[in-house]
């Protein structure tokens, strides 16, 4: 029996995944273009890790957030979460606690809060917006409680070390982000739970009655969700060392931001993890490129903006075009 | 005045590089009932979509009484006289009545919506078709055969020219069926021209005047329904010939039990359900809509909880209430909502069909490989028509998604099948091959419950039939040569108590 051909897989799939590669090239060329003219390098290789280094944070949470958004759901907790690791883990460290166990720790705090998101959204159906609106407000509370709205500082070095150190001549933050893009990409394209996760985004009832777990199965997402902007709120407290309360926020719109831009339809079921990171490595390339250009913060906003409805205006041509 | 009310000429189409409508074409005189028949993916719904404008297409012309059109939204078309009712209704459930009648079309005085008159101009016309239910009512309070009767009522508010019924017995019962004839014959006195798309022979009959007959997405002859016999009309439409005879079945173990239920209760919804089925026998399930057939599918397979239930699968007692538990057992079922229940239509082939049977492609991790050459197999056993095994199910025709339903249970390779009414909607040729498909999986010891409200279906598939009433089994019939349709009817309408009044 022949096998299903490069081409055919292109006609069926991978037309909005080649679109958005396209366009990354194109931001890419049309950035370091516009930079050489000003006089200015943009394609180096220090500032490609730059921006890899600096997007880590926003494309960690957008490995949880794709999860969620793939089940058809929304979390818009990650921020606080964000924030609340940052502050619980600068109180363990500075209590004594050794730093690889706080890290596992606030993993399992993630996890937790996923989870409660979790169990509301599927167990208790409160739509995932709310459930989510809400652990946001108290999340971010908790946080400010912890340490009466005060930042932490003055962390031991070894905090640094944990994404900073260099490994093949590049920070480990980036090898640490390759490597879980890389495990949960196997995850979402060869594991059953992967499978189920799509499935329930793309007819939860159908799902259901091919015998999938549908709540279980969602409340794992949250979880995961949870997991991962726990550990990109580990990401951020070691890159600074520098604890706000304040932190992460708006984190979840850019994370969002990267999803949408990578192609994963908001409504479930479809997309690429893969592209999210691309996504939010757009995100991160329009910003790092534009500071170069010196374009002051208010147009770099608008353009981001800008960028997003593009992104997704040129992923529905295809549907466009159908009807 | 022109012969025709309606003609489409040389209509072409296609979707992602496939041609669907080639030269289609269609003529309907004024005051005259015209069926357009043909097999899923003949192109009907296609054509009719395009003729609303929903879709553009690529060749051809349309003629409104003579005067070609060019309608650029469903609006326009609506406007212009021609309406198209669609299976799935395009009511808003959470407005009343009058307010959906008169959507898009407000009375407006000085601005702002006139409820008063809105609701005076909309019962004139529910009048007229016979609703009788207050203009204030919530759609979402209507039963099927009502909401029609409001997309009905929707329709003539305008000037309708062409009305198009797709489908609309689908869902309703036999007196609702002979109301609807009622208002679609005054409305043909009326001189509007009527197209109507149904599977049910019968009626096609009964309520037609002629009829164009599609296969492949192009033109095979329009005909006078009155001079053309029913397998006349089979052959045109399939390109052979098809019987509806009562096939013996020697595959059935009377010795072994492949599935008992006993005391199944669900709510007020079924009460204290009993029987058994054997190994290799087709047992069906009769009764109206609402006699709780499907809830009783949904309550063996453990998608409803139940209390108190005994429910064996073979010799093994299921814990129950757990569809896992269920598939696990080998007992699946196929639901008759194909779009809500049955596929995730955004997925491709390949993906429903591996959803239930993942373990079978997973060592560590799941291969890709094997899953696309099992949905070859699949696609050439069943013959299911797609582009390719990873084509979105949406793009595929209704029997062939129906087809990927079973190929994904097929796969699981079950024992106890239940097939919930597994042709609705499904032309007479690609019914065939479902119930050849029935067929060779009791030829291979499994066994299966056909819920069908088709009774030549039932008839022609059936060992035993069990008719329900009100949640209750009325009785057991078995399908020898003393059984007719009537029988059956008899038992679901008045519990085997002829003098009851329904």
């Amino acid at each position: 029996m022949k096998n299903v051909s490069v081409k055919e897989r292109l006609k069926d799939k991978d037309i909005q995944a080649l679109a958005l590669y396209i366009g990354t090239i194109a931001i890419l060329i049309i950035l370091s273009v516009v930079c050489k003219l000003l006089g200015k390098n943009f394609l180096t290789v220090g500032n490609i890790q730059n921006i890899i280094n600096q997007s880590a944070v926003i494309a960690v949470i957008a490995i949880g957030q794709s999860i969620v958004i793939l089940t058809g759901g929304i979390d818009l907790s990650v921020s606080s979460v964000v924030g609340f690791v940052g502050i619980l883990g600068g109180l363990l460290i500075k209590g004594g606690m050794p730093i690889p166990l706080v890290c596992i720790l606030l993993m399992i705090v993630g996890l937790a809060l996923g989870i409660f998101n979790g169990v509301f959204v599927s167990y208790g159906k409160v739509p995932a917006f709310i459930v989510t609106l809400g652990s946001m407000q108290i999340i971010r509370g908790l946080t400010m409680v912890l340490n009466s709205g005060k930042p932490i500082s003055g962390f031991p070095q070894g905090l640094r070390t944990i994404t900073n150190a260099k490994l093949l001549g590049m920070p480990v933050s980036i090898i640490y982000l390759f490597l879980l893009y890389a495990i949960m990409i196997t995850v979402m394209k060869k594991t059953r739970l992967g499978r189920w996760i799509y499935a329930i985004g793309g007819n939860a009832n159908a799902a259901k009655l091919a015998g999938v777990r549908t709540k279980k199965i969602e409340l794992y997402a949250y979880a995961i969700g949870g997991l991962f902007a726990a550990i990109g709120g580990i990401f951020l407290l070691s890159r600074l060392a520098y604890a706000d309360p304040n932190a992460g926020m708006g984190y979840e719109l850019d994370a969002i931001a990267a999803v949408v831009i990578g192609g994963i339809a908001l409504s479930g079921g479809k997309g690429n993890i893969g592209n999210t990171l691309i996504g939010a490595l757009i995100l991160g390339m329009l910003k790092c490129g534009l500071q170069i250009m010196n374009v002051p913060v208010y147009y770099q906003t608008i353009i981001i903006g800008v960028t997003i409805i593009a992104a997704v205006f040129l992923d529905k041509a295809k549907e466009r075009k159908a009807e | 005045m022109n012969d025709y009310i309606l003609e489409m000429k040389n209509i072409s189409k296609s979707f992602f590089g496939i041609k669907v409508l080639e030269n289609a074409q269609l003529q309907v005189k004024p005051g005259e009932v015209h069926v357009l028949l043909g097999e899923n993916g003949a192109g009907k719904s296609t054509l009719i979509k395009i003729l609303s404008s929903a879709y553009k297409k690529e060749a051809g012309q349309i003629f409104v009484n003579g005067v070609e059109v060019d309608f650029k939204s469903p609006k326009e078309a609506i406007d212009n006289g021609v309406s198209v009712i669609y299976q799935e209704f395009n009511l808003n459930p959470h407005m009343a009545v009058y307010e959906n009648i008169y959507l898009g079309k407000e009375h407006l005085r000085k601005g702002l919506i006139n409820k008063k008159e809105s609701i005076i101009e909309s019962e004139k016309y529910m009048k007229l078709i016979g609703l009788n239910v207050s203009p204030t009512t919530l759609v979402s309070k209507l039963s099927v055969a009502e909401k029609q009767m409001v997309e009905i009522a929707k329709a003539i508010t305008t000037d309708v020219k062409v009305l198009v019924l797709d489908e609309p017995t689908a869902a309703i019962t036999d007196k609702e069926t002979e109301k609807l004839f009622d208002i679609i014959r005054s409305l043909k006195a009326k001189g509007v021209g009527i197209i109507y798309i149904s599977h049910r022979m019968s009626e096609l009959v009964e309520i037609g005047d002629r009829c164009t007959i599609m296969r492949d997405g192009a033109f095979v002859s329009t005909v006078e329904l009155k001079e053309t016999s029913v397998d006349e009309l089979t052959r045109l439409m399939v390109g052979r010939n098809v019987s509806f005879e009562k096939i013996e079945n020697k595959f059935i173990d009377k010795d072994q039990v492949a599935l008992r239920v006993e005391n199944l209760s669900f709510k007020k919804l079924l009460k204290n359900i009993n029987f058994e089925i054997n190994k290799g026998e087709i047992f069906g399930l009769a009764g109206l809509v609402g006699a709780g057939r499907t809830e009783l599918a949904k309550c063996i397979i453990g998608e409803y909880k139940t209390v108190g239930a005994t429910i064996k699968i073979r010799d093994h007692l299921l814990k129950g209430n757990s569809v896992p538990e269920t598939i696990k057992n080998k007992m699946v079922y196929l639901s008759e909502d194909r779009k809500d229940e049955g596929l995730i239509t955004i997925h491709s082939v390949k993906e429903n069909i591996a959803l239930p049977n993942l373990l079978k492609f997973k060592k560590i991790l799941l291969n890709d490989k094997k899953m696309i050459n099992t949905t070859k197999e699949y696609i050439n056993k069943l013959r299911i028509r797609t582009s390719s095994p990873l084509a979105e199910v949406k793009t595929l025709s209704g029997g062939n998604q129906q087809k990927v339903v079973i190929a994904k249970w097929l796969c699981l390779n079950a024992d106890v099948y239940i097939f919930d009414e597994p042709t609705r909607g499904i032309d007479v040729g690609a019914r065939d091959e479902i119930y050849a498909i029935m067929y060779e999986l009791i030829k291979n010891g499994a066994s299966i419950i056909m819920i069908s409200s088709d009774l030549v279906e039932v008839m022609k598939m059936c060992d035993r039939v069990a008719v329900m009433k009100e949640g209750q089994f009325v009785t057991i019939l078995e399908n020898d040569e003393h059984l007719t349709q009537e029988i059956i009817l008899t038992y679901a309408l008045h519990g085997g108590n002829k003098n009851e009044e329904c």
